[in-house]
């Protein structure tokens, strides 16, 4: 009996160490597999916009809404390659959730929409939308796991609500210009998620130059 | 005027001419230019950040008005107020702009015009409105080096390039992936390959003695394309005549060995035979000559096999005619469908121990093997030691007809009176009948003997078989049966050996401790499973 209580101290002791070690997935590994995401996404969002203007009214160009009227845009973001060196990696990480964060809601109109969208291409919209709404998802889960990792102060988010509505437009041109206008917001924010991403995984593999 | 400038400008592209022509013409147009103009308007060709920190905008002037023109590049800024000059007219050449890294901020856009003036007026470009991550487009590759390496006789290209210029990354602040293409020298057939952030890149389907054309490019961040790189050219040696004598003289030397060893076992195939495939040692029984075995008669070896086991002598039979009744001892009654209306309760059960059940001879296959499973069956219920009593076939007492036929009933063994030339097959049955001739009680039939047709065979085939079977003679207490053992007619008995039961015909008796025992043409052996094998005499009567 006292054999089989030793045998059964030594099996837990075992796997105890076997999840410890398991779990500690190291940082960088997550950081790279957090940016191949980041790099699907914003593929995704470049290739959209281009194929939304393949076959976009002339007309729409001009009546755009400028970018500043974005929904994301009144978050305080780096603007060049030495503000963004110089942010801090919590910084960074809770910038990229922010961000990401405010995109589910508006990827639910663009899905919503998408299906009636009067664009030839309005199929390969439809499932881009879809890849980017799960990549979307994926990539906030993971940037959930770094955020606990990496401290406090990477935890905390900035809330961007999106108050565009349901709707994006009752006819087929401001369906379109709206639809177009929402990309080009997405496309902005995808390249900032990226970008911060790629940053933070280069700043963390210092022993791995080929990460940058 | 237009017509002098335009003579102008031809002759000075093409023929010589005269220089005094030429002044003359000149003259000509500074007396008529006196109709100066604005400048023409400006093209904003576009704008262009190859690494992500500078970008550059150029553009088109106009016509020139005559009078001496300056462009001048302005723009707006989001989050920056008012509209602002460019920085740089210089550092990326005539009619450009170059925003430097103070100057260059991402993610926000840009509104840039340029505009032309000269003394007579200004003339705006369109307007470019860009945010600078849309217009990221890096240089080609540098550095495009093509290396034939050789590795285990398969020649392979080795292909290697630098990063564009101006963009070293060390900070992960981009990420430039690959592209390259390889073409044939002849062929018009470009094949693309993705490398991604290597600058290094292995092609293995190469032709020897083939001229090969590369190219790179790469893009910054999924933005444009940059341009192909310099094409780089080069030839693969003629790797494989050397390759191919060596590889004859090893083939040749492989088979030798190969050969030889065929020949060996050609001749030696007796030995090899006997290795793989012992023979098989013959059969040994005890008493038995095998040659005997050999010879094939099959009586004889019978007959051999017989007297060693001391078996009692028996007659092979040929074929054989049997009666034998189908007992069965699960309390139900074998009847002919025809009586099945007539089906009784079960009578007063023997006593214990006795237990019917037998099994003779079948003449077909299947209904021994059905039997034997029922005997096995029963014999199990034979731990019960109940007995419901003795079932079987009789005839159609209202038809008369020779007909009779067993119902076969589950768990229980029977016997099958059978006479083959009178077989009938009823239900895959094959079944002889005989004639009821009397029925006593709750469940006795008496079977008739004479005056049917049958019979007679039933009679010569008794004469015929005399000496093989017996009757019951008389059953004696719980388990034993007397067999008789002349031809015929009233006593038989027969004897019991072991626990197991014999059925006897017994035509006439009924023996008051088995009062449902009743006439049975019976035959059992007394084999080890358990029944006596005699050759069952013919109807009870």
């Amino acid at each position: 009996m006292a054999q089989r209580r030793t045998n059964g101290s030594k099996l837990l002791m075992t796997v105890l160490c076997v999840v410890a070690a398991c779990r500690a997935v190291p940082v960088t590994d997550l950081l790279d597999r957090a940016s191949q995401r980041s790099d699907r996404l914003h593929s995704l969002s470049t290739m959209l916009t281009q194929e939304l203007d393949s076959h976009f009214p002339p007309i729409g160009r001009v009546i755009m809404p400028r970018p500043a009227m974005c929904h994301t845009s009144s978050l305080q973001t780096p603007n060049d390659k030495e503000q963004a060196l110089q942010v801090s990696e919590s910084d960074l990480l809770s910038l990229a959730r922010s961000l990401l964060r405010a995109w589910v809601d508006p990827l639910l109109v663009l899905s919503s929409s998408a299906n009636t969208l009067p664009h030839p291409a309005q199929n390969s919209i439809s499932n881009k939308i879809q890849e980017l709404q799960e990549h979307s998802k994926s990539l906030g889960d993971g940037l959930n796991v770094l955020s606990g990792k990496m401290g406090p102060a990477a935890q905390t988010m900035s809330l961007l609500p999106y108050r565009g509505g349901n709707d994006l437009g009752q006819d087929k041109i401001s369906k379109l210009i709206n639809f177009q206008f929402l990309l080009s917001c997405l496309r902005r924010d995808s390249h900032k998620i990226d970008s911060f991403l790629k940053v933070l995984r280069c700043r963390a593999a210092r022993m791995q130059p080929e990460m940058c | 005027m237009l017509l002098l400038l335009l003579l102008l400008r031809f002759s000075g592209a093409g023929v010589r001419m005269k220089g005094g022509l030429r002044l003359v013409v000149l003259l000509m147009l500074s007396v008529e230019s006196s109709s100066l103009s604005p400048p023409g308007k400006p093209v904003l060709l576009g704008c262009r950040s190859p690494e992500k920190e500078t970008f550059t905008c150029w553009w088109k002037p106009g016509l020139d008005g005559g009078l001496p023109t300056v462009h001048r590049l302005y723009y707006e800024r989001e989050q920056l107020e008012g509209t602002h000059e460019c920085p740089d007219y210089r550092s990326a050449g005539s009619n450009s702009c170059f925003f430097d890294k103070n100057h260059t901020y991402i993610w926000v856009d840009y509104h840039v015009m340029v505009e032309a003036s000269n003394a007579l007026g200004n003339v705006p470009s369109d307007p470019l409105k860009f945010d600078v991550m849309e217009i990221v487009r890096p240089y080609a590759p540098e550095n495009v080096t093509l290396m034939v390496e050789e590795k285990q006789e398969s020649p392979y290209l080795h292909i290697r390039w630098k990063h564009p210029s101006n963009t070293v990354s060390r900070s992960g602040w981009i990420t430039i992936k690959y592209q390259l293409r390889v073409k044939q020298e002849n062929s018009n057939d470009w094949k693309n390959y993705t490398s991604g952030t290597q600058m290094g890149f292995s092609l293995y389907s190469i032709h020897p003695g083939a001229v090969y054309e590369v190219q790179v490019r790469c893009t910054l961040d999924h933005s444009s394309w940059s341009e192909w790189s310099n094409t780089t050219f080069v030839k693969i040696p003629n790797y494989l005549q050397n390759e191919r004598p060596f590889g004859i003289l090893v083939s040749i030397f492989s088979t030798i060995p190969v050969v030889a060893a065929l020949c060996v076992l050609v001749t030696k195939r007796k030995y090899v035979k006997r290795f793989l495939l012992p023979p098989v040692p013959g059969p040994k029984i005890r008493g038995v000559d095998v040659q005997l075995l050999k010879s094939g008669k099959s009586e004889d070896v019978l007959g051999a096999l017989i007297v060693n086991q001391n078996f009692p002598p028996m007659v092979a039979r040929k074929d054989q005619m049997e009666e034998y009744l189908i007992v069965s001892d699960g309390g139900e009654w074998l009847l002919p469908a025809p009586l099945k209306s007539q089906k009784k309760k079960k009578s007063s059960f023997i006593p214990a121990g006795f237990h019917l059940d037998s099994q003779c001879k079948e003449s077909t296959p299947s209904q021994v093997q059905e039997n034997k499973d029922e005997m096995k069956s029963s014999s199990n219920l034979e731990q019960k030691q109940e007995f419901s009593g003795i079932n079987f076939a009789a005839a159609d007492l209202q038809k008369g007809a020779s007909e009779n036929f067993m119902q076969r009933l589950p768990n229980s063994g029977y016997v099958d009176i059978q006479r083959q030339e009178n077989i009938v097959e009823v239900d895959g049955i094959l079944v002889d009948y005989s004639r009821v001739k009397e029925v006593n009680g709750d469940n006795v039939f008496i079977l008739q003997k004479e005056n049917v047709p049958l019979s007679l065979d039933v009679q010569r085939r008794e004469e015929s078989m005399s000496e093989d079977y017996s009757r019951v003679k008389e059953v004696n207490g719980d388990n034993v049966v007397l067999l008789q053992k002349q031809n015929g007619s009233d006593d038989s008995f027969c004897t019991e050996k072991g626990n197991r039961y014999t059925h006897c015909t017994n035509q006439t008796q009924r023996n008051p401790h088995m009062t449902g025992l009743s006439k049975i043409g019976v035959c059992t052996d007394l084999s080890s499973d358990g029944y006596v094998d005699t050759i069952p005499a013919p109807s009870l009567i």
